[in-house]
């Protein structure tokens, strides 16, 4: 088992090298002006232009800046923002957070409601609790998240006043505001976010689950478990649930990206200041230190999600623990 | 008409009724919404974005703000801001004295020096300031701790505007040991040190900004306690906050949120005029050789039977609602002070029709697309994708120019790649939009000869008239400037560089509880510090 972490660990690392060296020269390599975030559309006589694409590095060979990249990643620099003149670090530390606490909480519930409506349908197949389960969770993934939000907002926000329409905090809220003040108030913000990208995605855990659970049902080691008089809840929890969770692993693992990623459009809707929307501004302004900055994150969670992945499989499955 | 209850053009008359309010201490919160992160609120240096403008607005005065008539020609037309009076020497010269009760909020004496070093700043290579504004002025130099003498390099009625409103003071007490490049990184852009009627709170990045009221502001108490501006980049993000009571005021209303808001109950419109412009811009040159003239937008009459087959009211009320003007050069509503008649902005299809055959445009091989000596009337038509408002117009211009027998191919690009091609020339025809200066000499950066010939420069459809440029250049030295001003736009229109497809109004919805509402021409905002909470209406979040 050690052997394989430690290959798993050297290729996850090989992986994040070139994927970085990958983002970098594509980033670098991106049509569009790259003073366009600090210049916007001002007119620039090419004297000042020379010295900003001097002093900012711009324009050099692509092997020197990705060198300088990793050399300067390895103490912790990931550059400085055009638009900001900020850190790159300082500012992804700020808005992981969250993105990590939006991200994490839909998967959450996703993982943990759908995977128990997933088992639960596929036990109770005919019933019309189930069938109007599978109706209403497929019209949710079939609507565009975007739409969900909006709709939310409308009801929930501006109709009913009962939940903020967007931001992640109130502005108003006192430096010294008491903890449960600020924990109600951030559990307020959430609430609309949470709720479209959950309605938004939970569709796919359930259904997956379901088949999982339904293909499961019938080997023939539930037949023995059966025959052997083992109880029915032992029987669907332990030799029914347990094997059908490989797929729903292998679905957690793709969409630990989406902790950061997924929610562009959620973070749209609701002013929601994470990684995702800082993202699309970096790339519509071109700061390009910020675009390759949250891409590291990425690339990151990318290889995170797998090995996370890998791991659980190994838990739960015998036969991929001894390959190991 | 909507049941809007509109405030219309409060502007005017509440500059004209300008108190000097305020005795009593700050009171109120007011939040704003800004479509872009203020990450560098200072003059010059941030980047070039609203959300900087706006809040730089608050934290830093200048030397004369714009008058009741927003005009921008004349010694009198500006009133006193950090500068209580100013004194011609002679044709060329200008003295100004700072009122000495001007400071910084770290308490510090606003002094001449301050604009010296801003001015001197201001020319260093690489802080990116468009210097082609302050072409007028010759020499900045100190002449007593709070006077100062500007030269000039020939006579204008605009010379006080340009030092007075363009010349922004720097604290030289706190930047002059810094090296003029590292002031955009620096603490003093993340935390600055105004000398306006706000100071500097908090920044929450990407979120929120606070400005506090200054007690001691020389001008007098401002009314309100705080602002807020919170980065919110999406209108319908903006719309929503409106709706549900977490937002005060919100500008640019989209046309389509009128009613939606009106009904909501707690806002008025105000309307103030505008100083943005929507353009469809023709290349005089070839794309990406300003060697050589356009094959086909060279022609003067080609153009004009572009733009007289284009229904400009339509596109224009479709796009920004009512009180939108389309007239017929670059000429935002901001200009309202220059007078004279507003084109209706109907198209006139048969006089287009008469003018493609003048010259030369007829359909040979009846493909149903004009033609002249083999050549197809083709073009190409840029612009960014991510503005839904471009988008539309550029379709409406594809289907109105297809039944003239114009093809037009339609480049929708990202926007950074949109600048880079609008930079390089590398279009036939581009949609633009831009935001102008109080003046319209501004026009020089975008529409001269010169401009033309520089690289860098706004003039990036190459278009050069000299005639153009002499009326320009001519009129703040006439006795009525605003009639030099309206025969060189004239002159503008008649040789069609561009089409004007709007001048919008800036419509802005603002709660009903604040008073003393003034909102200004072309920096909306600069009047906040005089709005007031009405006593009995306040939330909790103004006390």
């Amino acid at each position: 088992m050690l052997r394989w972490v430690v290959r798993r660990l050297t290729s996850a690392g090989l992986v994040m090298v070139i994927g970085i060296a990958v983002l970098v020269a594509l980033v670098h390599s991106l049509p569009g002006d790259p003073l366009t975030a600090i210049v916007g559309d001002r007119a620039l006589d090419p004297a000042s232009r020379r010295v900003m694409e001097h002093d900012l590095g711009i324009g050099r060979p692509l092997p020197v800046v990705i060198t300088a990249y990793f050399q300067n990643a390895l103490h912790g620099d990931l550059g400085t923002s055009l638009a900001e003149r900020r850190p790159v670090t300082t500012i992804l530390a700020e808005r992981l957070g969250p993105t990590l606490l939006l991200g994490g909480l839909t998967l959450l519930v996703d993982f943990t409601l759908g995977l128990l409506l997933g088992v639960w349908s596929a036990l109770h197949p005919r019933s019309r609790l189930a069938r109007l389960l599978d109706t209403l969770t497929l019209a949710t993934y079939t609507v565009p998240g975007f739409v969900i939000g909006l709709v939310l907002i409308w009801w929930f926000a501006v109709h009913w006043h009962w939940f903020p329409p967007a931001g992640i905090a109130d502005p108003l809220l006192p430096i010294d505001a008491g903890i449960t003040t600020v924990a109600i108030d951030r559990l307020r913000h959430l609430a609309l976010p949470l709720a479209t990208m959950v309605l938004a995605t939970i569709a796919v855990p359930i259904r997956q689950q379901r088949s999982a659970v339904l293909a499961s049902m019938s080997r023939p080691w539930v037949t023995a478990a059966r025959a052997r008089g083992v109880s029915a809840r032992r029987t669907t929890w332990h030799h029914i649930w347990r094997p059908a969770l490989t797929p729903v692993i292998s679905l957690l693992g793709l969409w630990l990206p989406m902790l950061v990623s997924g929610a562009v459009f959620v973070e749209t809707v609701f002013a929601y200041p994470g990684i995702g929307a800082l993202l699309a501004n970096a790339t519509s302004q071109r700061d390009i230190p910020v675009v390759i900055g949250a891409g590291v994150v990425l690339v990151v969670m990318v290889q995170v999600g797998s090995l996370v992945a890998d791991i659980l499989y190994r838990i739960v499955d015998p036969i991929q623990r001894e390959m190991a | 008409m909507n049941p809007v209850r509109t405030v219309h053009s409060a502007v005017v008359t509440a500059l004209l009724v300008v108190p000097n309010l305020v005795a009593q201490s700050p009171a109120g919160t007011l939040v704003m919404p800004i479509r872009q992160e203020a990450t560098a609120p200072i003059p010059y240096f941030g980047p070039s974005t609203t959300g900087n403008a706006d809040v730089t607005d608050q934290l830093f005065l200048r030397l004369a703000a714009l008058g009741p008539t927003a005009r921008t020609n004349g010694d009198n037309a500006m009133v006193p801001e950090l500068a209580s009076r100013w004194s011609r020497v002679n044709t060329t010269t200008v003295d100004f004295t700072l009122d000495p009760r001007a400071h910084w909020h770290d308490g510090t004496p606003v002094t001449a020096r301050d604009v010296v070093f801003a001015w001197n700043v201001i020319h260093t290579p690489g802080i990116g300031v468009d210097l082609g504004a302050f072409a007028l002025i010759k020499t900045v130099t100190v002449t007593g701790s709070g006077q100062l003498r500007v030269t000039y390099t020939e006579p204008s009625s605009e010379q006080v505007y340009v030092a007075g409103f363009l010349l922004q003071p720097l604290p030289a007490h706190l930047l002059e040991r810094m090296p003029a490049n590292a002031i955009a990184g620096s603490d003093f852009a993340r935390s600055p040190v105004g000398n306006g009627p706000f100071r500097f709170e908090r920044r929450v990045p990407g979120r929120s900004l606070e400005l506090r009221a200054d007690p001691t502001f020389f001008l007098g108490t401002p009314g309100l306690k705080r602002l807020v501006f919170l980065y919110v980049p999406s209108t319908d993000a903006q719309v929503n906050l409106l709706l549900a009571g977490q937002i005060d005021v919100m500008s640019d209303v989209p046309a389509t949120a009128l009613d939606r808001i009106a009904k909501q109950g707690s806002f008025h419109f105000v309307t103030a005029p505008g100083n943005p412009v929507t353009y469809i811009l023709f290349n005089a040159k070839v794309p990406g050789d300003p060697t050589r003239a356009h094959p086909i937008l060279s022609d003067s009459l080609t153009r004009r039977a572009l733009a007289l087959s284009v229904d400009r009211a339509a596109i224009a009320r479709q796009a920004f609602g009512p009180g939108v003007q389309t007239p017929l050069a670059p000429r935002s509503q901001a200009w309202f002070w220059l007078g004279g008649a507003m084109d209706p902005g109907n198209a006139d299809t048969s006089r287009a029709r008469a003018l493609f055959r003048s010259a030369g445009w007829q359909d040979h091989d009846g493909d149903g697309i004009l033609d002249r000596d083999g050549t197809p009337l083709e073009l190409g038509i840029i612009y960014p994708v991510q503005s839904s408002v471009f988008s539309a117009i550029a379709v409406q211009l594809q289907q109105t120019w297809r039944t003239m027998g114009v093809q037009l191919d339609l480049e929708p690009i990202d926007g950074p790649v949109w600048l880079e091609r609008r930079r390089a020339g590398r279009f036939d025809i581009d949609i633009a939009n831009a935001n102008q200066d109080p003046s319209p000499s501004s026009l020089a950066q975008s529409w001269s000869c010169a401009s033309a010939a520089q690289v860098g420069s706004s003039n990036v459809g190459h278009w050069c008239d000299p005639e153009f440029d002499r009326l320009r250049h001519l009129a703040p030295t006439l006795a009525d400037p605003a009639s030099g001003f309206r025969a060189a736009l004239a002159r503008m229109a008649a040789w069609q560089p561009a089409i004007v497809a709007a001048a919008p109004v800036n419509r802005i919805a603002v709660h009903q509880r604040f008073e003393h509402v003034i909102v200004r021409p072309s920096k909306a905002w600069t009047s906040l510090w005089q709005w007031h909470v009405k006593a009995d209406a306040m939330l909790p979040r103004d006390r």
